[in-house]
């Protein structure tokens, strides 16, 4: 039997609840992450090959498009690990109640903003200082 | 008996995606102690980081591990978001496409890594 089953997917009336949010951000920041390998590769080789290039790269992530581009990247990451020690907390049935997986999906989603935030704050002072 | 490859090999691949896990956030935190314990981040210090045999080789597991770990990741997004019938070869190509990519950064990052002296 195939009957029709009702279909509802108004991406903008259905409210994730926060574990939701989290794990499909798990999912997109790791996808990000792993599509930017190889530039981050490639940075690696440059800040590593001469003080040149060291200081190139540098000049990047200190002008406002790179360290916007950096602090996604910083978030991605923080958020990617976060999330991910959240998961490997239930794979060992650590923190599974509703409650607390409510807790520590909000816990991870917070210190990724707030790190990043904190970072952000740290270049802006730094950028102001140096000017 | 039948022989159906996938399953044995998706249970290695959820373990190996918890190992790579578990030494990405134990490597981390401790290669940024390092860094910034090194002194004001210049190219010397930056440098001088990458110059003992140990950071090389933490430092090498640590990008395997990430590639191993962005393969698999990225795999279990494609089987997720690619199913229709017809999409299997996509699917194959992408698993391809991005082995193949992953391994020329593996044998990349050991240049970059090994050319610090």
């Amino acid at each position: 039997m195939n009957r029709p089953r009702p279909f509802f997917l108004d991406l903008l009336a259905i409210r994730l609840p926060i574990g939701g949010l989290v794990s499909i951000m798990h999912r997109a920041s790791g996808a990000l992450l792993s599509l930017v390998i190889p530039a981050l590769l490639y940075g690696l080789m440059l800040s590593l090959r001469s003080p040149e290039d060291f200081a190139s790269v540098q000049a990047f992530f200190g002008g406002w498009i790179g360290s916007l581009i950096g602090l996604c990247l910083l978030w991605a990451l923080l958020h990617h690990l976060f999330a991910g020690l959240r998961h490997l907390g239930f794979d060992i049935g650590w923190g599974e109640e509703k409650l607390r997986a409510r807790l520590t999906a909000k816990l991870a989603m917070a210190a990724a903003i707030l790190l990043v935030g904190l970072v952000a704050l740290y270049n802006l002072m730094n950028a102001g200082g140096a000017v | 008996m039948r022989h159906v490859g996938g399953s044995h090999r998706g249970l290695d691949m959820w373990l190996l995606q918890r190992a790579s896990a578990i030494y990405m956030a134990l490597f981390l935190p401790i290669f940024l102690i390092c860094a910034l314990t090194a002194g004001p981040l210049d190219y010397a210090v930056w440098h001088g980081l990458f110059d003992s045999l140990s950071m090389k080789v933490a430092s090498f597991l640590f990008i395997a591990a990430m590639l191993a770990h962005a393969w698999i990741g990225l795999r279990e997004i494609f089987i997720d978001y690619l199913h229709c019938a017809s999409c299997t070869l996509l699917r194959l190509a992408l698993y391809f496409a991005f082995a193949v990519l992953y391994l020329a950064c593996l044998v990349w990052a050991v240049d970059i890594l090994w050319s610090v002296r």
